[in-house]
């Protein structure tokens, strides 16, 4: 059987100007490959300027790779076709309190997510929302509210059923749990949890936070320049990193 | 010696609300040589706090205090040249966000330099810019860059994590008793975290400086600190002994910090549910009665209506009218 996400070779340059005709090839991305189960969670760790956040925007279609292929569920996957795949595959912000449009209602702005990716007539959308903010931990009421009623751990969860509305198959979660409070990211953290438990998400986490990963990933990449550096389940990176870099990196939070 | 001695410090702001109590009688002492954490969620007054130690909080913020010793000396009863002659002289911080914080339209180099005071410079006055110069550079090799180009670049020109490093530097150049760290790490990697903390560990073993660390990420706090105080939407909740504090926290609100880090908890299996605390952090406007944990605290009953006060067990002091004995993070 074929994983549910499978990357295989991707690279990815960005030219930079030096003048007016001197151009500087930055490697963002070298021959990077990995594999993603249903109900799995892999980690991508590494500094910045690593390659993590290309990678994101590749598999969401903000940006286009090189060379190298992304097979869903063993099928040729099309990023750059948003109208027929951005269910699929689907990204949170960083910050969530920035990535909302303040002009807009909650409800507004997933009427807007559903009417653009599916054909659903408006009391099914209706139906669809409440469902999502029922999952979610939201009342239907908090449809009727603009982001900035929200506090930030509510918000998290906006931007979550935003993401998980259109029923994807992989969630990125671009630092997406950094910036929260300790007792906010606990609870997000299960909230994570709890969803890949019931519906089988999978989860490409983009992060800093060792711990975090140790808990709650299966897999581990580490990223250094673009090359993956370790690749593995978690515990075995953790023990045992074949690189110097993975070392250092993992050495600094054990202190 | 007792450095910094502060006693029921309580800041408010007029809105038009009303009066908003951002700050609600906290006590905060630190002795020299003294590293201590100061750890609370996003407006639980940290940053607050830090200002007001350093008199640069904006006008309308209402300061008041039983006390605020620095050195024996009352600060808030001093005429204001002299408060901001006494702090220059023996505190610094280093601000969030460095990037930031620097001024964008001067070099690094001539920040730094200029944050030397004239005091600390030997020769005399034609020979101040070259002296002045030598010292810049030697600050930066202390906080370990050998690039000497640095200082040519503007802020923005150059990494977070670099410069977070000339923060330091301007922070330590008229070596201060006292080093007020907010939010260090926040936005560095966790490589260049672990070089920040040895950093500011050396300074305090060297000189005998004392730190006062603020962060909201308990485990990295807790790694690096002797003392720690817990804050919650402006109240103290717990201070004392990192260890003991860890070991046996007697404010639900700790406990459930503690609960809610990974790696506290060894026993927790992979991908297994982390204690939370329901509910959000309550706005500045929206502030309960009483304790202020109140609404999501699990153990809360009619008394906690009123704001506990605090008590003391020894040399850890909490404010809950509850506390959970008997009982420990482990468990």
């Amino acid at each position: 059987m074929s994983s549910l996400i499978e990357v295989r070779q991707l690279c990815k340059t960005y030219q930079k100007a030096l003048g007016l005709f001197r151009h500087k090839q930055v490697l963002a991305l070298q021959n990077l490959s990995f594999q993603l189960d249903a109900g799995q969670t892999l980690a991508i760790v590494g500094e910045t300027g690593s390659g993590k956040s290309t990678l994101a925007k590749i598999l969401v279609g903000i940006e286009q790779a090189d060379s190298g292929e992304v097979l869903l569920a063993g099928k040729k996957h099309d990023c750059a076709n948003y109208q027929s795949n951005n269910h699929l595959i689907r990204y949170i912000f960083q910050d969530a309190a920035r990535s909302l449009n303040p002009n807009q209602k909650i409800a507004d702005i997933l009427h807007d997510v559903l009417r653009y990716s599916t054909v659903l007539s408006f009391e099914q959308r209706e139906q669809k929302i409440s469902q999502t903010l029922k999952l979610l931990g939201l009342l239907n009421e908090h449809g009727n509210y603009y982001p900035h009623m929200f506090s930030g751990g509510q918000l998290q969860r906006v931007a979550l059923a935003r993401a998980l509305i259109l029923d994807p198959k992989v969630l990125i979660l671009d630092e997406a749990l950094t910036a929260l409070d300790p007792s906010l990211r606990a609870q997000i953290v299960n909230l994570l949890l709890d969803l890949q438990q019931k519906t089988g998400l999978a989860y490409l986490l983009i992060t800093n936070q060792l711990r975090l990963v140790r808990h709650i990933a299966d897999q581990t990449l580490v990223l250094h320049q673009g090359q993956s550096l370790d690749y593995g389940p978690t515990q075995q990176v953790f023990e045992q990193p074949q690189h110097d870099y993975s070392r250092k990196l993992i050495k600094s939070i054990q202190f | 010696m007792q450095l910094l001695d502060i006693r029921n410090l309580t800041l408010e702001l007029e809105t038009p609300d009303g009066l908003v109590r951002a700050v609600d009688r906290v006590s905060l002492t630190l002795k020299e040589g003294e590293i201590r954490g100061l750890v609370g969620e996003s407006g639980s007054g940290k940053s607050l706090i830090a200002k007001a130690i350093m008199g640069v909080l904006h006008q309308r913020w209402k300061i008041s205090a039983d006390r605020f010793n620095w050195c024996g000396q009352d600060l808030l009863r001093l005429p204001y040249q002299q408060q901001r002659q006494i702090i220059s002289r023996d505190i610094a911080m280093i601000y969030q966000e460095p990037s930031r914080s620097m001024d964008p339209t001067a070099t690094v180099g001539e920040q730094l330099a200029e944050s030397i005071p004239d005091h600390l410079l030997e020769g005399s006055w034609w020979q101040r810019g070259y002296y002045r110069k030598k010292r810049a550079l030697a600050l930066l090799h202390k906080v370990g860059i050998r690039d000497h180009t640095v200082l040519s670049s503007y802020p923005y020109q150059l990494s977070e994590g670099l410069c977070q490093k000339i923060m330091i530097a301007m922070a330590i150049a008229k070596s201060p008793k006292l080093l007020i760290a907010d939010e260090p790490t926040t936005a560095l990697e966790s490589t260049t975290q672990a070089q920040l903390f040895r950093l500011l560990a050396s300074f305090n073993q060297l000189k005998g400086t004392s730190i006062l660390l603020i962060s909201h990420e308990l485990e990295t706090v807790a790694r690096n600190t002797d003392t720690l105080s817990v804050l919650y939407c402006g109240q103290l909740v717990e201070a004392g002994d990192t260890a003991t504090l860890l070991k046996h926290p007697l404010h639900p609100y700790t406990h459930a910090l503690i609960q809610s880090v990974p790696e506290f908890q060894p026993e927790l299996g992979f991908k297994q549910q982390l204690y939370a605390l329901h509910g959000s952090i309550p706005t500045l406007q929206h502030l309960p009665i009483g304790c202020r944990l109140g609404p999501r605290c699990p153990n809360a009953r009619k008394e906690c209506v009123k704001t506990p006060v605090i008590e003391r067990q020894q040399n850890h002091f909490y404010s809950c009218h509850f506390p959970m004995t008997g009982k420990s993070s482990h468990e």
